[in-house]
């Protein structure tokens, strides 16, 4: 175990593939526990998956039947969040609505899920549901109520990041990660583009995260691993309106375009769902964007002649064997690889998961990294209260390095 | 993401947007590069996009940075004009490059600049802090009321229904501002509005403090009623609404005894 | 707030400071809507009715000098080419002074939402003001 004085003096320099929610997650999570930090990431932070969710902050009730540990991993990080980020969600609830006679079977098997997983409900009749919202399809049976709630997908982990620069992490967007440096099959550093000069660079590093969502396949590939990634991207739309403050679950099994978040004075319906191999390669095919509108209607009748703001894809990182047709094996949990199993030493891959458990994610995997450092650094990112996310701008400019300076 | 119970329910891959959704014309952009600090002067480079149905503007530069050049730096994050990176001027209005569809802006080439007034990061990205060292001084919440309000009591447990402010702090309206572009020390459009909303419902802030702030010759008397930010909002802020409400509200203030 | 409180110093290394575009992106077409415009017009009619002001004193100085000095300045008055820049004074004041009443009353709050419609109607009115001072002033002539 490396003393703490030690820690001090030459901490350990942990690179971080990939600017999304789990890069900042992380990066704050090892800046805390003292650790150097750099994120590279190619384009503007959250520019991947992160970014383009619909915003929902799950309650886990979506999947306390058909996926348990996700459900309870959701409703843990939804009251994490809420605590160390406070003002930055829409704090309205949700609600899960029966439309038909067949949702309304589903309710009791839903309820006790919720149950087994900790997640609280209210179950409420017709007449209290549509008293709370109006605008919802009059037909419904009746309604649950759980603590879903809208998030910023972008400004929330913003947060994040502020938080890693303010603890003396670098940030460096716009910078692409091309090779990886390895010395024997030991990574030791990565090349990446500074697309600002054109220059290309060296950063030395004692461990590299691939935190790069459905693209972690290509990273991993850089160092000759394979990661069992399913891209799979979904297509959401967000009409003009505000209809609800609660966000709108379809309660059944599972479908397309069974939730409405409201954000702004938006409603964004999601989502579909099929399998890409290229995660930059999505495309928006049409017969889905109708499909959320006549799903949608169903929950928010508004939904079906609101104008159209945006329609647009979004990938999610499924973790699971590769191959598989129908991809019901595949979990939206989150895993950590440490490829030393692999025989590739200095090199981790955290893919899988949701916004909602990026700062989950990012304790597992700075628990990972610490375990494969000798440190013994707890984590804190469970009680820190982030920086707001209007810091981040300004803490970026003065903690922009000249690349000289981060060889070795 | 949602729709999904223990796994993805897509049983086929479906074949991307461009094998089956119609053609148009290859759209033409003219799209100013610059890597400040560079010797090589600010320039535009042309490039020819296949344009499918529906595409936007974004789209067209993704494709550009995807098939012609990885250094083309564009700044993007959510897709559906609610995290405001995007704005850019096309066709010299400022706008959200990803609710700008290439339809709308007809045949023809299309000029794409980063927005004017803000220092230049590198291409079509732009540094944001000048607008945020405002949004931190004067100190507007996120979050807010919602207009949208139920008959009677809202859901046991929630204090009151809250939304999002409707700025997504895009910028567009520093762009379009026509003082902004000739003072530096302006507060500018995006923190005039943001200070009239602390005003219009303080949230537990100083409204008094507030007021001083936008009572300033570089504050809401610097505005010269050209209109522009309100017009380039993309999100209903109305800053130029907000600045002379603002007005009204310092005059009609009572003032402190002296 | 001082300009380093603003951000605006401390770009960063490489970073051009200053792309403000000046009083040249006020004059750029592109872009610009009903309310740019009237603000363009606003600060040139401005400037115009100024310049018209330092020669309204100069001339008037000449009644100073006499009769002879006077009446040789109406001779030149009544000429065709100093009726017309009388036309385009007339609309420089108008343009100013009736814009100028949108600006006064949006300055205090008021008529927000109809300032577009409010700008379209007074430039109606001084174009029909216009046309009937234009039409003296040729009689005149």
């Amino acid at each position: 175990m490396i003393a703490a004085a030690s820690l001090r003096r030459s901490p350990p320099h942990v690179v971080i593939i990939g600017g999304g929610g789990t890069g900042g997650a992380l990066a704050h999570d090892l800046a805390l526990r003292g650790l150097r930090v750099t994120v590279l990431e190619r384009g503007e932070v959250t520019s991947g998956t992160t970014g383009r969710h619909h915003g929902l902050l799950h309650s886990g009730a979506r999947y306390a039947v058909g996926d348990p540990e996700s459900a309870v991993e959701c409703i843990e990080e939804n009251r994490i969040l809420r605590r160390i980020a406070p003002g930055s969600f829409e704090e309205n609830d949700g609600l899960f609505v029966a439309v038909t006679d067949d949702d309304a079977d589903f309710g009791p098997t839903f309820l006790a899920a919720c149950e087994a997983a900790g997640i609280p409900t209210r179950r409420l009749e017709r007449s209290a549901v549509l008293r709370l919202e109006p605008n919802l399809n009059p037909e419904l049976r009746f309604a649950v109520q759980v603590p879903d709630a809208t998030m910023d997908a972008m400004r929330l982990p913003l947060r994040f990041f502020a938080t890693a620069l303010a603890n003396g992490a670098v940030v460096r967007p716009f910078t692409e990660v091309v090779e990886l440096v390895c010395r024997g099959r030991t990574v030791t550093g990565v090349v990446a583009v500074e697309h600002a000069t054109g220059r290309r660079v060296e950063i030395g590093a004692d461990i590299v995260v691939n935190a790069t969502g459905p693209w972690a396949e290509r990273i991993a590939r850089l160092a000759g691993v394979d990661v069992p990634l399913q891209p799979s991207p979904g297509v959401l739309v967000a009409l003009r309106g505000r209809f609800t403050n609660m966000v709108v679950n379809r309660l059944h099994a599972s479908g397309d375009g069974d939730i409405v978040v409201p954000q702004r004075a938006l409603s964004v319906v999601g989502t579909s769902s099929w399998l890409v191999d290229d995660p930059d390669d999505l495309g928006v095919p049409s017969d889905h964007v109708e499909r959320m509108r006549v799903e949608g209607a169903r929950l928010v009748p508004a939904v079906a002649r609101a104008p159209l703001r945006a329609a647009w894809s979004a990938a999610r990182p499924l973790i699971g064997e590769r191959g598989a047709t129908t991809g019901r094996e595949l979990s939206r949990t989150f895993r950590c690889f440490d490829h030393a199993a692999e025989g590739v030493e200095g090199f981790v891959t955290i893919s899988g998961g949701k916004a909602t458990t990026q700062r989950a994610m990012a304790e597992v995997t700075a628990d990972l990294v610490c375990r494969k450092l000798g440190l013994d650094a707890p984590c804190r990112t469970r009680e820190q209260v982030l920086l707001p996310h209007e810091a981040y701008y300004g803490l970026l400019r003065r903690a922009t390095v000249p690349a000289g300076r981060l060889a070795g | 993401m949602s729709g999904l119970d223990g796994g993805a329910r897509a049983s086929s891959r479906a074949p991307s947007a461009s094998s089956v959704e119609q053609q148009s014309a290859p759209a033409r952009l003219r799209v100013y590069r610059h890597k400040p600090g560079a010797a090589a002067a600010p320039r535009f480079e042309i490039y020819e996009v296949p344009a499918s149905a529906g595409a936007t503007v974004l789209d067209a530069l993704l494709w550009i940075r995807r098939h012609r050049d990885p250094g083309l730096m564009v700044r993007h994050s959510c897709l559906h004009a609610s995290c405001g990176t995007c704005g850019m001027r096309i066709a010299g209005r400022e706008a959200l490059a990803c609710v700008t569809s290439l339809a709308e802006l007809g045949p023809g080439e299309v000029t794409v600049e980063p927005l004017a007034n803000l220092p230049l990061v590198g291409d079509l990205v732009v540094d944001m802090e000048p607008s945020y060292a405002r949004l931190r001084a004067i100190g507007r919440p996120l979050v807010r009321e919602s207009e949208l309000r139920p008959e009677g009591r809202p859901a046991e447990g929630i204090p009151g229904p809250t939304r999002f402010e409707d700025c997504i702090e895009c910028g567009l309206c520093l762009s379009a501002c026509p003082i902004v572009a000739t003072d530096p020390r302006y507060l500018g459009p995006a923190g005039l509005a943001a200070a009239w909303r602390s005003v219009e419902e303080p949230r537990g802030g100083a409204v008094g403090r507030v007021l001083a702030l936008a009572d300033d010759e570089q504050g809401v008397w610097r505005c010269h009623t050209a209109w522009e930010c309100t017009e380039a909002c993309p999100s209903n802020v109305d800053p130029a609404g907000s600045i002379m409400r603002l007005r009204r509200a310092i005059v009609l203030a009572p003032r402190p005894k002296q | 707030m001082s300009e380093r409180e603003l951000g605006d110093r401390d770009a960063g290394p490489g970073r051009p400071l200053d792309r403000r575009r000046g009083v040249a992106g006020w004059v750029d077409p592109r872009g610009r809507r009903l309310g740019g415009w009237a603000f363009i017009l606003n600060r040139v009619t401005g400037i115009g009715i100024v310049v018209y002001l330092y020669l309204h004193l100069g001339v008037l100085s000449l009644l100073a000098r006499g009769p002879e000095a006077w009446d040789a300045f109406i001779a030149v008055a009544l000429s065709p080419l100093f009726l017309f820049f009388d036309v385009v004074l007339l609309a420089g004041l108008l343009i100013h002074g009736l814009n100028g009443i949108r600006v006064t009353l949006t300055g205090f709050g008021l008529v927000l939402d109809a300032q577009k419609a409010l700008f379209v109607a007074l430039m109606i009115l001084a174009a029909i003001v216009l046309l009937v001072g234009a039409i003296r002033l040729v009689e005149v002539g």
